[in-house]
């Protein structure tokens, strides 16, 4: 039961040699080699508010657990962003195509992760979003 | 302007139908398809579990750029909590904690440089932290 990551980064001309970074990560639980187990699955939702809602719910439990998140901006429109926040602080903003891969701590119960499709308006359409939650759970074992 | 691209592959097999996502994206300015044009590169060794700024908003010119941050570490209790917000203001609450990234992990997330990214290491020997901003 494994769950990797890799991280390809790559360009021919933002410096004068070629930059070429190629990272992969076994996501692993905290403070261990042993591998996280629980996964929420690849999801989507359409997104239309220009408000904060929330995407994944923090639990106080996981705090000092290993969780890692995944989200995508789906859509096609380079202009069209959502903002990404955790307890009302900016994160950055996904344009068009972009994704992150973050750990996430889940200091407390307001550790959510939001997000807005902050210059969403009814004729840009919607902002396609998927997302995916890798972590460990003290109630829910798997593999103990 | 450059052209850089960023592809993340994920594979999964805690789920019985097995998970593979993989997508690429050219990383932009603001809003637009115009490539960004100025990269950082950095390894630094903290030798203190001090949360101080690793990456501060004056360091980019932007309003918009994107970040990675690696833990080459391979002693699986040697983190890093990344935080963001302003450390030096000299009161850890002044910052929010996105997550730590254990030994080999790597984080890669868009920022909107309003506030700088704090690091805090997990023990006072030396660690290295490694970091990229694209902008």
């Amino acid at each position: 039961m494994a769950t990797t990551a890799t991280l390809t980064l790559a360009s021919t001309d933002i410096a004068g040699d070629p930059v070429n970074v190629s990272k992969v990560a076994t996501l692993t639980k905290a403070g261990s080699t042993n591998e996280l187990d629980q996964s929420s699955g690849l999801n989507r939702v359409h997104l239309r508010s220009t408000t904060n809602k929330v995407l994944l719910a923090a639990n106080a439990e996981g705090n000092d657990l290993a969780a890692k998140v995944y989200i995508i901006n789906k859509s096609d429109d380079a202009s069209l962003y959502l903002t990404v926040t955790i307890n009302a602080q900016t994160i950055g903003k996904l344009y068009g195509g972009d994704f992150l891969f973050i750990p996430w701590s889940q200091t407390d119960v307001d550790a959510d992760i939001e997000v807005a499709a902050t210059n969403w308006t009814s004729s840009t359409g919607d902002i396609p979003v998927e997302y995916a939650l890798f972590h460990e759970d003290t109630d829910f074992l798997t593999n103990a | 302007m450059a052209i850089t691209n960023a592809t993340i592959d994920l594979a999964s097999d805690i789920t019985d139908s097995a998970l593979a996502v993989s997508n690429t994206t050219e990383l932009n300015t603001a809003g637009t398809t115009t490539g960004v044009n100025t990269m950082t590169s950095v390894t630094k060794v903290l030798s203190s579990t001090n949360q101080v700024d690793l990456i501060t908003t004056g360091s980019v010119s932007t309003t918009h750029a994107y970040v990675y941050i690696n833990n080459p570490s391979t002693d699986e209790t040697q983190y890093f909590n990344i935080a963001i917000g302003n450390a030096g203001a000299g009161s850890p609450t002044d910052t929010e904690e996105i997550g730590r990234l254990y030994a080999g992990d790597f984080m890669w997330f868009p920022w909107d440089v309003d506030d700088d990214i704090c690091i805090t290491p997990s023990t006072s020997d030396d660690m290295t932290v490694e970091y990229m901003v694209f902008s």
